[in-house]
């Protein structure tokens, strides 16, 4: 083993690993696999036990979402990520992003659905699935996914801490500027580095 | 080619999902069109995984498990695969909220040079609307009242600061004075939404300018 040279040197960083062919080959997104190939239960029962309570976390980060709410979206998502997983593409995303979006998915439309929202729109229609070149996506951006993950550890707090509650708890820029008593510029500006720090903004 | 992109604020928010309904469907629209803030965006929802992943886990009731697994032989409902019957080249979001062509919406006459059609989303705080601006033909001198997103879906436009094609994303607020025009070669359909509501007053008005209706007060 040690005289071999790693094929790829992705493999040494992170967390997240991704095969030559671009495939991811963690843990989850092995067990997604399973689950979409093979409808295997028990490999839902172990990706339910760590993902459950993570999606719940995620329903009741931040907002007034009551307990029965929060498990209810536990069930509707879990539910989808069983029937959605022969859908689910290692080379695309790792399971931990594939099921997160289906959380915020069901998340946005639930808080629709509660504030009676009478829409012809659904999530789905709003974040389509990608219909990008799946290879060449995963080539290119894949070690950039390395790279976020391991920039992410280094944000400063003050950056860190706006993106979480941006992304987890589903504020607006001015909702988070009110709630931590900062003007928006200042919210904006440190979106604007993280989004530096972390290679995240494309030149346009 | 696009040249003109949402914010990184805009498309912040909309990868989170707290952007309002209406926006979120204009900067979904013109992710159709822009490889460019695609690849953005695919990097901010692997951003909102990695944020996902490093929660602090909730426990879960017990029950929940067996609930969930005695539902998993519930038939998947049919939405899953409702959206690729695409019939002709508009973005399928559009359609959904169209429900026909062009031609068979309600149009508003402002002007023999501009009509509008406003598309519900169920968004009461945005308003959603078609623009239909004639070839060669100039939306009054006006201001907005709050901010204004554009997207062009068909033709182009121009105002005092640029040239605007087929998918191109504009967020204006309310300082901002221009006069858009249509390119003389071709009608100009754009997308325009507006987080201060229009409130048309009555013909007369409108007939005497179009565009101070559009930003009564
Ligand atoms: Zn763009």
């Amino acid at each position: 083993m040690p005289d071999e040279p790693p094929e790829d040197d992705s493999k040494m960083q992170g967390q997240i690993q991704v095969d030559e062919n671009g495939s991811r080959n963690d843990e989850w997104s092995i067990c997604l696999q399973q689950i979409g190939q093979t409808q295997c239960r028990a490999s839902f029962e172990r990706l339910f036990a760590h993902f459950a309570p993570l999606v719940k976390a995620f329903s009741m980060n931040g907002s007034a979402v009551s307990i029965a709410n929060a498990e209810e979206l536990v069930q509707e998502v879990m539910i989808k990520v069983w029937q959605k997983a022969s859908a689910y593409n290692p080379q695309k995303a790792a399971a931990s992003t594939w099921i997160y979006t289906i959380a915020r998915n069901s998340r946005t439309d639930m808080f629709r659905r509660l504030r009676k929202f009478d829409t012809p729109l659904n999530a789905e229609d709003i974040w389509e699935e990608d219909t990008g070149d799946a290879p060449f996506i995963a080539v290119q951006e894949r070690r950039n996914a390395l790279q976020v993950k391991e920039l992410l550890k280094t944000l400063p707090h003050e950056q860190a801490q706006i993106l979480a509650k941006v992304y987890m708890e589903g504020k607006s820029h001015s909702e988070v500027a009110q709630e931590l008593d900062i003007p928006l510029g200042t919210v904006k500006s440190r979106v604007r580095l993280a989004m530096q720090k972390l290679q995240i903004q494309v030149e346009k | 080619m696009i040249n003109y992109h949402p914010d990184s604020r805009m498309l912040n928010e909309f990868s989170a999902g707290s952007l309002p309904l209406a926006q979120s469907a204009c900067v979904s629209l013109h992710l159709n069109y822009c490889s460019t803030c695609q690849r953005e965006s695919r990097k901010l929802q692997q951003m909102g995984g990695m944020l996902f992943e490093r929660l602090a886990p909730c426990e879960v009731d017990a029950s929940l498990l067996d609930s969930v697994m005695s539902r998993l032989d519930e038939p998947a409902p049919l939405t899953y695969e409702a959206k690729t019957t695409a019939t002709d080249e508009s973005p399928a979001l559009m359609r959904r909220l169209m429900k026909g062509g062009y031609k068979d919406l309600e149009w508003d006459r402002i002007n023999s040079g501009l009509q509008i059609s406003r598309l519900h989303t169920g968004d009461v705080e945005n308003e959603f609307a078609l623009y239909h601006i004639k070839a060669g033909r100039t939306i009054p001198r006006h201001t907005h009242k709050g901010t204004e997103l554009t997207l062009v879906l068909e033709g182009s436009f121009s105002d005092e600061e640029g040239i605007y094609q087929r998918g191109d994303f504009l967020m204006r607020d309310a300082e901002h004075e221009h006069t858009p025009t249509a390119a003389k070669s071709e009608d100009c359909i754009c997308i325009g939404v507006l987080d201060a509501p229009i409130k048309f007053t009555g013909w007369n008005y409108r007939a005497l300018n179009p565009f101070l209706s559009l930003q009564a007060h």
